[in-house]
């Protein structure tokens, strides 16, 4: 059975972008989330197997939602990757406070992003 | 280079060249699906800060009588410290009319500090520059542009004039008020 993602980004570029790579360079099925509150609802509903998420995001952002996911029994082993334009070390930082495991910067890599969730859920 | 390095190199091009073939898909999917100019220029904004690195980001409107430039929209600039005319210049502002980008690896702004790689790209119709993207400091992770993102100028420089500007953008295009945002001037 495919390994299932969740993709939260509150922009429709960065969305597109992310589940095009997901879809044509993985086997991952990609469900999608366009912000925070949205996410933690769709990771109780979907168990994904790993969430792929941005941080600046409106209603509730990717730090938060993060927070929450930590604090529920179904989603609080879920990976989740932080996905975001500032790579600042305390920004960083906050996002491991947070509860994410991994973290990755804009513009995206597109091998780099594959490899990294190849090392979370195999090929 | 044997046939092993040269194989090698081929694949590490290719995962390159398909990252870079995603990237200016999903830009020109988002740029055509636009609704509206509102909804093209959130468009412009999530590709120049997605894709290119920056969350700077001014566009200027060229009046085809005069030639004049007149700021259109901005994100992320404080007007009182960054003149993007000014930034532009003379030569650069020549370049870009022709058609061709503008890009500085640095530049220095009104209080003299020196600021980061800058790029203005030509939004053409019809032969003719109609408008400018200004795009101002790269993020800190991102140290210049480089040949993909020049690919994604020439994409944003063909073809989103239209989304932008078109007439006959989609229907929220047709519904949109004086006092939206993006038509002012």
């Amino acid at each position: 059975m495919a390994k299932k993602i969740l993709v939260v980004d509150d922009s429709k570029t960065a969305l597109m972008m992310e589940r095009e790579i997901l879809e044509k360079r993985t086997n991952y099925q990609c469900v999608t989330a366009a912000d925070g509150q949205e996410a933690v609802e769709k990771a109780q509903q979907e168990h994904p197997d790993l969430v792929l998420m941005d941080v600046v995001m409106p209603r509730m952002n990717g730090f938060e939602a993060c927070k929450m996911m930590r604090q529920h029994a179904s989603t609080r082993e879920i990976p989740i990757v932080l996905i975001t334009t500032r790579g600042e070390e305390s920004y960083m930082e906050a996002g491991f406070q947070s509860g994410c495991n991994d973290y990755i910067t804009k513009p995206i890599d597109g091998a780099e992003l594959v490899a990294l969730l190849q090392s979370y859920l195999g090929e | 280079m044997n046939d092993n390095q040269s194989e090698a190199s081929g694949s590490k091009r290719s995962g390159a060249d398909a990252t870079n073939d995603l990237r200016l898909s999903a830009a020109r999917k988002r740029l055509a699906e636009s609704r509206g100019q509102e909804d093209a220029i959130e468009g412009l904004r999530e590709i120049v800060a997605n894709f290119l690195g920056s969350e700077e980001i001014g566009l200027l409107m060229v009046d085809q009588t005069t030639a004049a430039l007149q700021v259109f929209w901005s994100f992320g600039i404080d007007p009182e410290k960054y003149d993007l005319l000014l930034a532009l210049g003379d030569a650069g502002r020549e370049r870009v009319m022709g058609g061709e980008c503008h890009v500085e690896l640095a530049a220095r702004d009104r209080s003299g500090a020196m600021a980061k790689v800058q790029a203005f790209v030509p939004i053409r119709l019809a032969n003719q520059t109609i408008a400018i993207l200004a795009i101002l400091r790269l993020l800190p992770q991102k140290h210049a542009f480089d040949g993909s993102d020049m690919e994604l100028f020439k994409l944003l420089s063909d073809e989103a004039a239209m989304p932008l500007f078109g007439t006959h953008s989609k229907p929220a295009a047709d519904e949109r008020s004086s006092d939206e945002p993006g038509m002012r001037a």
